[in-house]
């Protein structure tokens, strides 16, 4: 009886050796993680900062400052400035394969998920009706300006999608959609 | 005196048969298809409308009952118009919605708009086929699943019995009278319901005395209609999580079970060469245990942290099939991947402000709009006014970052994204099938220098660096180049 219990207590050190004690909610131990091998005592990219009042890494950019090689929009964000980028707002970039290519590429991923891949308003989110309403290209009075001031701005429902695009960008965009405008009539 | 009496008869039926048919006409005028009239609505209404809440223009439940007909048939084909010849309504509507005009649409006819009336005006709910919802069905659910849920499901015996067909079984007079207080009915000596309690151990089933008559026949409609797809292919996928649990139970068991074998052999046999093998076993399997442990130092795969909302990535990405960068916009430029800023989220959630779709792992509706609500409530947005507030501090929400390098390791975003054209999923595995994200990969130097081996790098759509290819793929004798004999293994490229 001795020996059994002796024996069990055996099997059970043996068994709770093989169970792993890792928590999947926290990060694993790391060899010498104080010593600034695995995390150097700069900030990342989204850490918290003390430095800073409102205690964020990523700041904005100082108001009124202008990044190298940005070029400021003029037209407000307004009836008056959508109807004057419609009549006056040119593209800026050739039109070719390689800028039409970009813009598909870009198109199918900002745009096609409420404006269907052919740009007729039914895109995967306009089908499981999370969105409605989403207009046919065909059925719309767009140019070229207006079809950037609203990637700009967003209009109605849509949102801004600046944030998400550079300015060449947009205008390739801008191209692929005229493409499937012209596609759809 | 007779021909008056026949004149009278036929003027009688003259104007009987005139108002008949105005009758009919108005009647045919008024009545709208509602199916219709939604597919009309989706299409050219609801980029501004909802039917219940606020969004860019007001709300269109029962419009019709507010405004007269003739009025909104003038309005929707031209408000422009109707503002201008200074009618009171169209110019007090204009100015409370930001004199943002609405679009005319003279394309509609009458008819049309009547279609879309009868739509907005109806009681009945449409699903997405446009057949009318069953409501019974939804409300029937929802209260299965707040109620029943914790000891019942409908495919399988729980702490209760399984409830699917339920109504097959016993009648409805019984079921209702058993769901409102089962102890009472046990107590009076009811036969079937004794032998419940019997075969179900004695637990006695809680009173739901507050369930309406309604409540519970949508219950029973519920569960006679039985669950969508979904949510059994959940189950079956949880299954599968327990057996591999188990099977790993098995396996630690049978390694115990021999260690101890092992261990008894060399403590009471005399045979030195059994002994000698037993001990060299044990050392082996110990070494080996070492060497795991060693190894998974500083490693994360399965990483799994509980993020301040819970954001689920299979509704997002796998059921609504956003591509990753819509979100991570910054993956084709940056070295980081960013978490996007809540600006892109209210792309969609200005009019999302509520769950719709398939309730996953027993979450339910509320606690969905209560995570979209977070958003709201770290920027400010109001959402029965669909505006942001004025003055609003916006507060951050503080996600935790779940693939961590270690920092004497760089990687580049874009340069795997944009110029390798490696997809997400490749390091981020099937992210799109994952309520919670968790690391996939293991992330450490072999994983990467694995990769780096076996990919090619693709020469015909990357003309930038076109000729150092050609003049490389020359050079190795090849056509095929990969990562690694392009450099992707030398130390500096990572570790600078």
């Amino acid at each position: 009886m001795k020996l059994l219990s002796k024996y069990s207590i055996l099997f059970l050190i043996a068994l709770s050796l093989l169970i792993s004690c890792k928590d999947k909610r926290n990060p694993n131990y790391q060899y010498m993680a104080n010593k600034d091998m695995y995390q150097s005592s700069g900030y990342e990219t989204y850490s918290k900062n003390p430095v800073f009042k409102d205690s964020i890494s990523a700041q904005k950019p100082v108001v009124h400052s202008i990044a190298r090689g940005k070029i400021p929009y003029e037209y407000p964000d307004s009836e008056l400035g959508y109807e004057s980028a419609k009549k006056n707002l040119k593209s800026p970039i050739v039109k070719d394969d390689k800028n039409l290519a970009q813009g598909k590429y870009l198109f199918e991923i900002y745009c096609s998920t409420c404006h269907g891949i052919k740009g007729d308003g039914q895109g995967v989110l306009s089908q499981r009706e999370k969105f409605l309403g989403i207009p046919n290209y065909k059925d719309r009075q767009i140019t070229e300006g207006s079809i950037y001031h609203v990637i700009m701005y967003g209009r109605n429902l849509m949102g801004s999608h600046a944030s998400q695009l550079r300015e060449n960008e947009r205008w390739q965009i801008v191209q692929y959609v005229e493409k499937l405008k012209s596609e759809l009539q | 005196m007779r021909s008056v009496l026949k004149h009278n008869q036929q003027k009688r039926l003259v104007i009987s048969l005139f108002l008949f048919l105005i009758f009919t006409l108005t009647i045919k005028a008024q009545e709208g298809d509602p199916t219709k009239g939604k597919e009309l609505f989706n299409a050219n209404c609801a980029a501004c409308h909802q039917l219940e809440n606020r969004l860019v223009g007001p709300p269109l439940k029962k419009i019709g009952e507010k405004r007269d007909q003739k009025w909104l048939i003038k309005w929707i084909k031209d408000s422009q118009a109707l503002i201008n010849s200074g009618d009171k309504d169209a110019i007090a509507i204009f100015e409370e919605y930001n004199k943002i005009p609405m679009l005319a649409f003279p394309n509609l006819s009458d008819q049309d708009v009547i279609d879309i009336l009868s739509y907005t005006d109806t009681d009945q709910m449409l699903g997405a086929d446009g057949k009318p919802i069953d409501e019974a069905y939804l409300n029937g659910k929802k209260v299965f699943q707040v109620n029943c849920a914790a000891c019942h499901k409908l495919e399988k015996k729980l702490i209760g019995p399984p409830l699917g067909n339920i109504s097959d079984k016993r009648q409805m007079p019984w079921l209702k009278s058993f769901i409102k207080d089962s102890q009472a009915m046990i107590k009076s000596g009811d036969k079937d319901a004794v032998a419940i309690y019997e075969e179900y151990q004695k637990v006695l089933m809680l009173p739901f005395p507050q369930l309406t008559e309604k409540e519970i026949e949508d219950v029973i409609h519920y569960t006679t209609v039985g669950d969508n797809e979904e949510s059994i292919q959940l189950d079956a996928e949880m299954d599968n999580a327990d057996l591999e649990l188990y099977r790993k139970w098995i396996v630690r068991f049978v390694i115990a079970l021999i260690s101890l074998i092992l261990i008894i052999i060399i403590l009471s046999t005399k045979n030195l060469l059994l002994k000698f093998l037993s001990i060299a076993m044990i050392v082996l399997g110990l070494t080996y245990y070492a060497f795991s442990w060693l190894l998974q130092i500083g490693v994360d795969d399965g990483y799994q942290p509980i993020q301040p909302i819970a954001f689920s990535h299979k509704i997002h990405s796998g059921d609504n099939k956003i591509n990753c960068q819509y979100c991570h916009s910054s993956a084709k430029h940056s070295k980081t991947s960013e978490i996007p800023s809540v600006n892109v989220c209210m792309n969609c959630h200005k009019s999302i402000s509520e769950y719709k779709g398939i309730l996953y792992d027993g979450y339910d509706k509320a606690f969905y709009d209560g995570e979209i609500q977070k958003i709201y409530d770290a920027v400010g947005w109001d959402k029965a006014n669909a505006k942001y507030k004025e003055n609003f501090v916006q507060k951050p929400i503080q996600w935790i970052r779940v693939h961590n390098l270690a920092d004497f390791a760089y990687f580049n975003h874009a340069q795997h994204v944009t110029a390798g054209k490696v997809e997400c999923k490749t390091c981020h595995g099937p992210v799109e099938e994952m309520q919670e994200v968790s690391q996939f990969a293991p992330l450490t130097m072999g994983w990467c220098v694995d990769c780096h081996r076996t990919t090619e790098v693709s020469m015909a759509t990357n003309d930038y660096y076109e000729e150092i290819h050609k003049a490389l793929a020359k050079k190795l004798g090849t056509e095929k180049v990969t990562v690694a004999q392009m450099g992707g293994l030398e130390c500096g490229k990572c570790h600078h």
